[in-house]
């Protein structure tokens, strides 16, 4: 698999790998959130994956392009004789307690991070049942051929079974704390000094961890910093070496001072326009209350003629942005080659369509957004409110923080709404199996399709991408889906959030694309 | 207090939907729901305040939805940082606020009065997280004298999380305090002020000049005197707004006390402990009104009304 | 003239003092701004269509860039400065004002209506304000945002923010005027002609407002204006920390809020021009303040 928007910085130049030395390196950072918890099976959000990456591994793990090598696997290879994978599991590995890693410590994760308490059972959906072979092979039985399961288990972490039972913490913590809340036991690089929920968390390298280590770091602090112009200050003022993310329209400024690095790159999160496809009426009109216009695959391309990306991206993103086709960005695995042109910014065509639809005038409807989700949620959609009205379509803006947004949505309260998805997976399917197919309760597909988009083909082919083993048939399958998606204008995808991390320029890390930060990377010269 | 509580609670339960914060995206609509139900989210609203303040009465604050941690002991360890803040700012306000305001009352026509009256009143005009982001833009970033986030070295004394004991504390320490200090301060001098005008007219002062008592004498011993009673109360009374409205500061700065601690619960639904939060702020608020009130009664029986705005 | 300025000390001491003119022109300034900010702004900020991305960013008219369609500049959305800052001010003087408005009303009433009946009323209303000052601000005015939230249905709470908002500057206002209205109340009940009107048989209403309130207007008139800016301080915090007014209907705070975003960017005048503008108006309503409350205790100057 190969995954090119990942790019590795190096900022320091070539001096950096005499510095590779033994003298103490402390290495102090900031990001916008506390990870909630240190269970890794308890809550299934990037800011607590992304940090305990550095703590636990997985049987898997992705390397700095995004590609899956081995971690506590050595090897894997399909299952012979039914469905499913083999994993051949390294010896020699310890966990930060000094216990030995077997096979039995990835069963009772697999047990624990499935269990109804866990976050992350969705990941196990396809399992339909896991053998401990020897100590060091094991099974996992799929209900389907899966040619994705080793990838999609990447942030499946493992904890060592005696030590969880010994302290209580069998299950993820659901309603109260437990010792996995606030202690760690992994196998990886990285152990917790010290940590003070949403004030700091310390960390120090694990001596006897399996792998060689690339960093330098003696001790390594974070601190969640939630106001970004507080964080920026922060680094400016050398309080910290390294800042993920800063604020876009700060890059100039600090590129421009003398001891600092920005580093730039394009996370896998699509921002779109949703359209509520199900919804018989507009519930936020005030002219047009007997239809809904954007049942009408003309008025939805309408809407994408009406912006203009190339004034979103030069004042609001400072040139920072990749216009989107589809639901995933180039590079990602199943992106859609044939398919990679977006409607164009063409006000006239807009019109024209909206015309023969049957509003020359136009029509209002209500536009929700969200105000602390994406990068400049509430701006962009301010601004595409703004390109609709030149067009007649006269959005009724309404924006809000995240917190009671899912809530809206899920209860069908929109006519446009604003989304952004990262997909999980690194993969096509994983869009089309939450966004494109229909909604269905009983087989968790479409969850996140809010506005039903529903089309009886694309839900048919779903099934065959997952189990197809033919990288080019199943390309062919997923052509056909984006070209669909694109026909109908299912939603409209505008582009891929840029990522960006600010640090001194004596530090040298590796920007991934899932925008997890990974201490191993890290070197201070 | 329960009438806090309960606005607290009821109110909260607006606020959004927990769930949805607590979930990662691929967690299907069943699990949510198994999860709603298991947090008792889904009983009668009287259920479920029943519930709450039986618990905090028996003394069990309940668990963070977010961390999961128990929600006293996260405020327990975020209260020292909280109080310190208000504690020094406080103390800025005194020792600023009482000279200005007693210089500003025997000058009442110089130049330097009417410039420190001036430059008070722009201090209460300016919004109080301006004033944070301008300490911070010009002492951190552009002076790069001192640290702009959180609490800087602490030490553990006696399970107290004090920054008073080291330098890089005390340094941490110095531009919160400032900006939470302004308004106060303000408020300090022009009471101070206001009282020493007041107590300077009054016949006891005149008599002491006409017996020719040192004027020097008057002003401090007293004049002062007489006046620190009433500035006294009100300050202490304004010590638990202080605590309050450390919320702005506490934000602007990454403080890690009690205000930052409720505004992250906000943004993540986290009602158990925006309700316990609310709770302890009315209890300090009580407490202090108590104290005060004690005070006051020993020290000024005609138990003055006196406009504190 | 000089007869007249000397008979009525107010305006005497209002023509000594320059601080005091200059800070009656801001307002008055400001205020005639906000109130025909549709006649004078070149561009209606509540108005998509009006502006355009393509002119977002641009400097006040004396910097590189600048030009003279914007003089004092444009924010990321293309929209004139100068035209959000006088519909800003638009809107924080109207909640401002209602809001002090909604809690004089609702001060003096209860505050009167304690001092006069005393007992276990004045011992309730008390009680209520004792909590209403134990919650701060902030947090008043976020209870009743979660209220609105919960209440009203969603289509309605985007229209009534402005509305959400100014009740609850307004509940955070009311204690000082309850108090200083039942304190005042207290004095002047003794007093003998209140005493005589209480006798004669007058209807409570009738002594409260006729009797007691024109002699506590003074104080009142002190306390309406240091409120008036403490309700455009709090909504600009409100604002800044998110829980005041959306984008699309942006107020001073709301602007500061935006302009917050630019605070290191380089793009100074998105956030200074309206902060600059709100400490003016602040200022200047603190001054005259300052000067009412100079009137009307001679016993400071």
């Amino acid at each position: 698999m190969t995954y090119d928007i990942a790019k590795t910085f190096v900022l320091g130049g070539a001096l950096s790998m005499a510095a590779l030395s033994v003298q103490a390196e402390s290495f102090n950072w900031a990001s916008t959130t506390d990870p909630q918890t240190m269970d890794p099976h308890a809550v299934n959000s990037a800011p607590v994956l992304s940090f305990l990456n550095n703590i636990y591994e997985g049987l898997v793990r992705r390397g700095q392009d995004m590609s899956i090598e081995p971690s506590l696997a050595t090897s894997w290879e399909p299952l012979e004789g039914e469905n499913g994978w083999r994993f051949n599991l390294r010896e020699g590995v310890t966990f930060q307690d000094g216990a030995a890693f077997t096979s039995a410590d990835v069963m009772f994760s697999y047990e624990r991070a499935s269990n109804e308490a866990a976050d992350v059972r969705s990941w196990f959906a396809p399992v339909t049942e896991v053998r401990v072979v020897d100590d060091y092979t094991i099974d996992f039985a799929t209900n389907a051929p899966n040619p994705l399961f080793p990838s999609s288990i990447a942030n499946f972490m493992i904890l060592d079974s005696d030590w969880a039972t010994a302290n209580d913490a069998a299950l993820p913590a659901r309603d109260a704390e437990n010792y996995a809340t606030l202690n760690v036991n992994g196998t990886g690089p990285f152990m917790v000094a010290s940590r003070d929920p949403g004030v700091k968390t310390v960390l120090t390298p694990h001596a006897g961890w399996w792998d060689a280590a690339t960093h330098n770091v003696t001790e390594a602090t974070f601190a969640p910093i939630g106001n970004a112009a507080t964080g920026l200050a922060a680094l400016l003022s050398g309080d910290i070496d390294f800042i993920q993310p800063i604020p876009l329209q700060d890059v100039d400024q600090v590129e421009s001072r003398d001891g600092f690095n920005v580093l730039e790159g394009e996370e896998t999160r699509v921002i779109m326009f949703g359209f509520g496809h199900e919804h018989d009426t507009l519930l936020y009109s005030t002219d047009v209350t007997d239809v809904n216009p954007f049942q009408d695959p003309r008025v939805r391309l309408a809407a994408a003629h009406a912006i203009d990306l190339a004034s979103i991206d030069r004042v609001l993103f400072r040139g920072k942005i990749e216009g989107a086709s589809q639901l995933v960005p180039a590079g990602i695995s199943g992106f859609s080659e044939a398919n990679s042109d977006r409607p164009a910014y063409d006000p006239d065509r807009a019109k024209e369509l909206l015309a023969e639809a049957g509003y020359p005038d136009g029509f209002s409807f209500g536009l929700k957004c969200t105000n602390d989700r994406y990068i400049n949620d509430e701006a962009l959609c301010r601004a595409a409110a703004s390109m609709f009205a030149a067009v007649g379509l006269n959005a009724e803006l309404s924006t809000g923080p995240v917190r009671d947004y899912w809530t809206q949505l899920r209860e069908d309260d929109f006519d446009m709404y604003l989304l952004g998805w990262s997909p999980g997976t690194f993969d096509m399917e994983h869009p089309i199996r939450f966004l494109l197919h229909s909604q269905d309760d009983e087989a968790k597909l479409g969850s996140w399709n809010f506005g039903n988009y529903s089309n009886a083909r694309v839900d048919e082919l779903l099934p065959l991408v997952q189990q197809e083993i033919d990288p080019a048939a199943r390309q062919a399958m997923i052509d056909e889906i984006v070209a669909i998606t694109q026909e109908e204008v299912a939603y409209i995808p505008l582009y891929t959030q840029p990522l960006i991390w600010a640090a001194k320029e004596n530090i040298d890390l590796t920007q991934r694309a899932d925008n997890f930060f990974m201490l191993r990377w890290v070197t201070v010269n | 207090m329960l009438a806090v509580a309960f606005l607290a609670f009821s109110l909260f339960r607006f606020v959004g939907d927990p769930i949805t914060q607590m979930t990662g995206v691929e967690t299907s609509v069943e699990d949510q729901e198994r999860l709603r139900e298991e947090l008792g989210l889904n009983d009668p609203f009287a259920f479920q305040f029943a519930r709450f303040t039986g618990d905090m009465l028996n003394g069990d604050f309940g668990f963070s939805y977010r961390t999961r941690q128990p929600v006293a002991e996260m405020i327990a360890t975020r209260i020292p940082a909280t109080l310190e803040l208000g504690f020094v700012a406080l103390l800025i306000s005194l020792f600023v606020g009482i000279p200005t305001g007693v210089y500003t009352a025997l000058r009442p026509r110089g130049v330097a009065t009417q410039a420190m009256l001036m430059l008070t009143l722009i201090g209460v005009s300016i919004p109080t997280f301006v004033i944070g982001i301008m300490l911070i833009f010009f002492f951190g970033v552009q002076l790069g004298w001192l640290p702009t986030f959180g609490r800087g070295g602490t030490v553990n004394a006696w399970g107290w999380e004090t920054s008073f004991l080291t330098v890089d504390g005390w340094r941490a320490l110095i531009l919160p305090a400032i900006t939470l200090g302004v308004y106060q301060l303000t408020l300090t001098m022009r009471l101070v002020r206001a009282e020493m005008m007041e107590v300077m007219q009054s016949d006891y002062i005149r008599f002491a000049t006409a017996r020719g008592v040192p004027m020097r004498r008057i002003y401090f011993k007293h004049a002062l005197a007489n006046t620190m009673v009433p500035v006294i109360t009100i300050i202490g009374l304004q010590f638990g707004g202080v605590i309050a409205f450390s919320i702005v500061t506490e934000s602007v700065f990454q403080w890690p006390g009690m205000g930052l601690l409720f505004l992250e619960s906000i943004r993540f639904v986290d009602i158990p402990v925006m309700g316990v939060y609310l709770v302890v702020i009315a209890f300090f608020f009580v407490l202090v009104n108590l104290i005060v009130d004690l005070l006051y009664v020993v020290i000024d029986p005609r138990l003055r009304i006196r406009d504190v705005s | 003239m000089r007869d007249f300025i000397n008979r009525h000390e107010g305006l005497w001491l209002f023509t000594r003092s320059p601080a005091v003119i200059i800070a009656a022109i801001v307002a008055i300034a400001i205020l005639f701004g906000a109130l025909f900010a549709p006649w004078i702004a070149s561009v209606n900020p509540y108005d998509l269509a009006s502006f355009s991305l393509m002119d977002g960013l641009l400097p006040p008219v004396w910097q590189e860039f600048g030009t003279e369609r914007f003089l004092l500049g444009t924010d990321d959305q293309g929209r004139d400065m100068i035209s959000s800052i006088l519909y800003g001010a638009r809107l924080s003087l109207m909640i401002g004002v209602s809001a002090m408005i909604i809690a004089t009303t609702l001060g003096v009433g209860l505050g009167l209506a304690a001092g006069y009946f005393g007992g276990r009323f004045d011992a309730v209303v008390m009680r209520i304000a004792d909590i209403q000052l134990a919650l701060p601000a902030i947090l008043t005015a976020l209870l009743i945002d979660g209220i609105a939230r919960g209440i009203l249905p969603t289509e309605m709470q985007q229209d009534l923010r402005v509305v959400v908002l100014t009740l609850a500057i307004a509940l955070s206002l009311w204690v000082n005027f309850a108090r200083t209205a039942r304190a005042s109340t207290f004095v002047e009940m003794n007093k003998e002609y209140v005493q005589a009107a209480v006798m004669q048989g007058q209807h409570p209403l009738r002594v409260m407002f006729v009797h007691i309130l024109p002699n506590i207007l003074g104080p009142l008139l002190v306390i309406m204006t240091v409120d008036l800016a403490s309700a455009i301080l709090l909504e600009a915090t409100l604002s800044f920390l998110g829980i005041g007014l959306p984008a699309d209907s942006p107020s001073l705070g709301t602007l500061i809020r935006i302009g917050m975003q630019f605070l290191l960017s380089g793009e100074w005048w998105i956030l200074w021009i309206p902060t600059l503008f709100l400490v003016a108006l602040v200022v200047s309503i603190n001054v005259l303040g300052d000067f009412l409350r100079d009137v009307f205790n001679p016993r400071l100057r």
